[in-house]
């Protein structure tokens, strides 16, 4: 599906504003974290997609970003959902 | 003639060292990000104690700030692109406009960090104040430094611009120095729920 770039930037003031909602409404638990997470990554892919123009280039140059998120926001997500023993 | 065209259409927009660049950056950065979360658990409650003196609002603000003047580069980097000769005057004053607005918000994302490090640093807030503290301080001061690097490098754009310096087939420079800007944005995006939001 093709955005025009006022949609990914409707999307992404959408998202953010989400993302501040949780936090100022003191949302905190395991489905919200994951909610960040994949929120950040679906903003995260539209930057690097719409914003940075990678949507149509050569594979290997698209992938790097997106392995990026998905590696980052992973390990976040983990750090964030697994029990702290005491 | 056909070959080089679709090799050009290939790669990605901007010089090839941007990208190299770019990278690294996330690199960088993600090291940072994912040793802040794991930092985190060993000391959950101090985290959580320490987040609570970080305003939400101006982290919202800022977020706001870098998607939009992300999204006036596009139009900038895209009127150039699609601009007709005879109308290329018009078109480098109109993606100049875009660029200046841009830069604006990039120098108002500045004052408002700023504004948050002083009132940090007033209440005796430091690097060695605790572990959240040094991610906070590290993360969001690198990140200061690449928005200030980005402004300069805007301001240069701006002028080249309204310049006419930069026509369709030519304006590798300014979609570099856009991919930069981008980055930046990019970084913010997950710095900002992650720093100010997450607990």
């Amino acid at each position: 599906m093709k955005l025009h770039v006022e949609d990914v930037f409707a999307v992404l003031v959408v998202l953010s504003f989400s993302a501040f909602l949780v936090g100022y409404l003191e949302l905190f638990s395991g489905f919200f974290a994951i909610f960040l997470v994949i929120s950040t990554f679906l903003k995260g892919q539209l930057i690097s997609d719409y914003f940075m123009d990678l949507r149509e280039v050569d594979y290997k140059y698209r992938l790097i970003p997106t392995l990026w998120l998905v590696v980052v926001l992973s390990l976040i997500g983990v750090a964030y959902m697994l029990p702290i023993s005491a | 003639m056909s070959e080089i065209l679709v090799d050009k259409k290939n790669y990605p927009p901007g010089d090839f060292a941007i990208w190299i660049i770019v990278y690294v950056e996330l690199l960088t950065f993600g090291l940072l990000f994912v040793g802040y979360a794991y930092s985190r658990r060993v000391n959950l409650q101090m985290f959580n104690d320490s987040q609570l003196l970080l305003n939400q609002t101006i982290g919202f603000i800022n977020a706001l700030i870098l998607i939009t003047s992300s999204y006036l580069i596009v139009r900038g980097v895209e009127t150039i692109k699609t601009m007709q000769v005879r109308h290329s005057y018009e078109a480098s004053i109109r993606a100049s406009k875009w660029l200046l607005s841009a830069m604006m918000l990039g120098g108002i994302f500045l004052i408002l960090k700023l504004s948050e490090f002083s009132n940090l640093f007033a209440q005796g807030i430091t690097l060695s104040t605790n572990t959240f503290f040094m991610f906070y301080l590290l993360l969001t001061m690198f990140h200061f430094m690449h928005v200030t690097l980005g402004v300069i490098i805007l301001y240069n754009l701006y002028h080249k611009t309204k310049n006419q310096g930069y026509i369709p087939t030519d304006c590798r420079g300014l979609e570099t120095g856009a991919i930069y800007w981008h980055l930046v944005d990019l970084l913010w995006i997950v710095l900002f729920p992650l720093i100010y939001i997450m607990r």
